[in-house]
């Protein structure tokens, strides 16, 4: 088990470079100017990003400095409560569509003032694995893409979002009581 | 989308900084953020570079093509139009592919180049494809949530694996419900475009 979920995943990305590795070395055909297209498009593509990126995040860090998480934090604490999810993890999980580095952040937070093995700690453990930050990903993906009308992408993807979060609280509620 | 979110999210903020108190430190937040956005971008480059150049050579020796025909059972029921095309079907190939295995950060360089390829059908507007695509991207199956476990052993967890299971459970019934949903607000996703 412990091979298989932290030593294999370390050894993932140079066990792919050494796949890749072999084709480079053939003489047979140019791989390597295969590479070099293929990362210049990608060099393209990043740079590219950076003015839809400027706008978004410029836009979330304001959110955050209002106090918004938590003025909502603590009005849905009882509603919460109601359908199983403890309150303790609602900062996190108001977080989370935003910004990834502080939805990390908030989980290690959450496991230092609970403990690991409490269960706020577990809940927000089983979220943050099929949740990721829907808000950045919808308008990078579709910004990267050119596209301006996304349709019904933020709104699926914020509702999936609610539906991992319960499920998450329920499924740690069978697993480990609580 | 970037227009409205941007309007939607300045005024909330505004509304809570009066309202809080917090009005004072917007300023400066506003401008951190700008400055983040270029630290990301800095940070993303290596990779995507690497990761595109890195998936350009696999699908170039065929790699790409045999990981999709392996994965096709799976893919191409969630993807039906995006299969019809040989280049869709490979970038989306590698970045599901790469976003189950959490390959380090992998998944957002290629599921940016698969969103590129998927919208070349409808420019300026999403298609069902795309819209399903971006859903996935933000709930992920991930096989191995090696980070997950990492953060819970530097914790002091007793068993940092322990979670593993109901993050499976919880993934793929959130994947699930992701392509479901996407699929149910298409009508409502035309009206609205």
């Amino acid at each position: 088990m412990t091979f298989l979920l932290e030593t294999l995943p370390a050894l993932l990305v140079p066990l792919v470079l050494a796949l890749a590795a072999f084709p480079l070395a053939s003489s047979k055909k140019d791989y390597v100017s295969a590479f070099r297209a293929g990362a210049e498009e990608g060099l393209r593509t990043a740079v590219g990003l950076l003015p839809s990126l400027v706008l978004l995040l410029t836009a979330l860090s304001m959110l955050s400095a209002s106090g918004f998480v938590e003025f909502l934090a603590s009005h849905l604490a009882g509603a919460c409560r109601a359908v199983g999810i403890p309150a303790e993890i609602l900062p996190l999980a108001l977080t989370r569509p935003f910004s990834g580095a502080a939805s990390t952040a908030g989980y290690a937070e959450l496991m230092e003032t609970y403990g690991p093995d409490r269960f706020p700690a577990l809940c927000a453990a089983v979220l943050m694995g099929p949740s990721d930050t829907a808000v950045y990903v919808v308008s990078v993906y579709f910004s990267g893409a050119g596209v301006g009308r996304t349709r019904h992408a933020l709104p699926a993807a914020l509702l999936t979002g609610v539906f991992a979060l319960v499920l998450a609280c329920l499924l740690c509620r069978l697993f480990f009581g609580g | 989308m970037l227009g409205k979110c941007f309007f939607v999210i300045v005024l909330l903020s505004l509304v809570f900084g009066l309202f809080t108190g917090n009005a004072a430190a917007l300023g400066n937040a506003a401008l951190d953020g700008a400055a983040r956005a270029v630290e990301v971008t800095l940070s993303l480059v290596g990779m995507t570079a690497l990761w595109c150049g890195v998936m350009r050579v696999f699908t170039e020796c065929g790699t790409v093509r045999l990981l999709s025909r392996l994965l096709s059972p799976l893919l191409r029921p969630v993807f039906p139009g995006a299969w019809q095309d040989e280049r869709c079907r490979e970038t989306v190939t590698a970045a599901v592919t790469a976003n189950m295995l959490g390959l380090g950060n992998a998944s957002t360089p290629l599921a940016l180049t698969a969103m590129r390829e998927l919208g070349r059908a409808s420019p300026g507007e999403a298609t069902d494809d795309m819209v399903t695509f971006a859903v996935l991207g933000t709930a992920p199956f991930n096989i191995l949530p090696a980070t997950l476990i990492a953060l819970r052993r530097a914790a002091g967890s007793a068993a940092p694996c322990a979670v593993v299971v109901p993050v499976w459970i919880c993934s793929l019934a959130a994947a699930l419900f992701g392509i479901l949903l996407s699929r149910l607000l298409r009508k409502a996703g035309r009206q609205h475009a």
